[in-house]
């Protein structure tokens, strides 16, 4: 093999790479490609218009009008070709072009025309957007430029996908990891996410013999803002096993001094620890605010503090305070996203003083309240964590 | 789009924004905050009196400008709070550094 050989072959496994990273080969159609293919067809005046992606062995179209569905050897393909350099590929008339009138797919299919401008997943050509067409066919500069155009934002789409497919599994990393088993108790959380990825993190997990929940914020949206709330939540869940819920908090602002620091990023917490056995229990609020202790007539206790949240100033300090879940009490904890709904946090509490009153369970209460902001429809993320000790 | 005007009063410079507070408009009360500093200004009061919501963003754009001044060795106050910006402050207990004023002239007596 010829050292030629040898770096073409590395650089098609780059290449491969890159196609690969995308997550987009064999996924299903979507809407902003079709309507980008439809857009293209139409402003072109052609009959096949196509999102192509050039894999090993075989062209696989993301979207396409005019074209059999399926992959097709690549060997047979132009868009094959097209990737091979930089540059935009016009080829007025396929039967005359011996690069291509060879192929007897392609000459039984009856296309002349073809043009395709390559697809860019970072420096690699991973595909083409390309039209096609039963007779021969010119393109002026305006239409080169016009392609080159649309393919710039058909890169756009593939990219995003990909950071969708992030987004989706930091959301993962916000969640706790399992089901709470703990005889005597109830625990169930959900959190309605918004449009857009945030920062709101709940968890829970037994350890040292007690049951904990955490359920946090971090100021911001997006993936800066989910980012920092899947640190914040591991950090607090390592710490947490193996020293008191304080120290947890205590440790967990120090670790994120640095990530925090002179940025205006501060994170709002609230975390419980209870004992299974007696309900005693203690929690720390890092400005969350918005924790409540029901009994089982529905009567509220707000578990508050003077705790400002982690970040708002450094090197500050929290402390635990006591209280008791007794049988038949319910501990329930929201992100601030639920006060979009109520004009005052007291009506909130209201609202979910008379749940509690009505005897709801844990996971009958998360779900009337995650329901009601699904109906109406969510401003920002809400989370929702509840714990109820059975009756005696 | 909010808009943040600039004026002073004695030695204090009072930032007044005109607008709701969020993710869009957190990053013109940090340039005005920002520019201030490095002015020489350190002593600001931001007059909220036009201000009907803060979200997240907008806390921590005032966090953010009281820790600029505070380093700077002046101080960040606020003035003229509405409801849902007290309430606000008030869960987050952030009104325990950002002790909101009830009016510009509150904020800057004494000072």
């Amino acid at each position: 093999m010829s050292r030629h050989d040898v770096v073409e072959r590395i650089d098609e496994s780059a290449r491969l790479r890159a196609l690969d990273a995308l997550h987009v080969l064999d996924t299903p159609r979507e809407e902003r490609f079709d309507r980008l293919v439809e857009l293209v067809k139409e402003l072109f005046d052609v009959p096949v218009a196509a999102v192509t992606l050039v894999d090993e062995g075989r062209l696989w179209a993301k979207a396409s009008i005019g074209l059999p569905t399926g992959s097709m050897p690549r060997q047979d393909s132009v868009c094959s070709v097209t990737t091979e350099r930089d540059e935009h590929l016009v080829v007025p008339d396929l039967t005359v072009d011996d690069r291509f009138n060879t192929s007897s797919t392609l000459m039984a299919s009856g296309l002349r025309f073809y043009a395709g401008q390559p697809l860019h997943a970072g420096e690699h050509r991973v595909g083409v957007l390309c039209v096609m067409g039963y007779e021969e066919r010119e393109l002026d500069p305006a239409e080169i430029r016009l392609l080159r155009i649309l393919a710039d934002w058909v890169e756009v789409e593939l990219a995003t996908e990909n950071e969708m497919r992030r987004a989706a599994l930091l959301q993962r990393a916000l969640r706790p990891r399992s089901v709470i088993r703990l005889a005597g108790f109830e625990v169930a959380g959900h959190c309605v996410t918004a449009r857009q990825v945030g920062g709101d993190f709940y968890d829970w997990f037994i350890a040292r013999g007690s049951l904990h929940i955490f359920a946090g914020d971090v100021m911001g949206k997006g993936i800066g803002a989910a980012l920092i709330a899947s640190s914040v939540r591991a950090v607090l869940r390592g710490a947490a096993r193996f020293i008191s819920i304080e120290e947890a908090f205590n440790r967990t602002a120090y670790d994120l001094d640095q990530d925090l620091g002179d940025t205006s990023m501060f994170v709002t917490a609230f975390g419980a620890c209870i004992d299974p056995v007696t309900g005693h229990g203690r929690y720390v609020d890092a400005g969350h605010g918005l924790a409540v202790l029901l009994d089982r007539e529905g009567v509220p206790r707000r578990l508050v503090s003077g705790g400002l949240p982690i970040g708002a100033i450094s090197g500050d300090h929290w402390d635990a305070h006591d209280f008791v879940l007794d049988h038949g009490d319910t501990l329930v904890v929201v992100s601030d996203g639920i006060l979009d709904y109520f004009e005052t946090p007291n009506d909130g509490l209201e609202a979910l003083s008379r749940m509690a009153g009505r005897g709801l369970g844990a996971q009958a209460m998360v779900d009337e309240i995650t329901g009601f902001v699904e109906r109406v429809g969510p401003v920002d993320d809400v989370t929702v964590v509840v714990v109820k000790r059975s009756a005696g | 789009m909010m808009q943040v005007h600039t004026s002073t009063i004695g030695d204090a410079t009072v930032l007044s924004c005109d607008g709701r507070l969020t993710m869009v408009a957190a990053p013109t009360l940090r340039s005005a905050i920002d520019d201030a500093v490095s002015d020489g200004r350190v002593r600001l009061v931001v007059d909220l009196a036009g201000t009907s919501f803060v979200d997240s963003s907008g806390l921590g754009a005032l966090v953010a400008g009281l820790k600029r001044t505070r380093q700077a060795g002046g101080d960040l106050r606020i003035a003229s709070a509405q409801e849902q910006v007290r309430m606000v402050l008030n869960l987050t207990n952030l009104d325990r550094i950002l002790e909101p004023f009830d009016s510009v002239g509150d904020a800057v007596h004494g000072w």
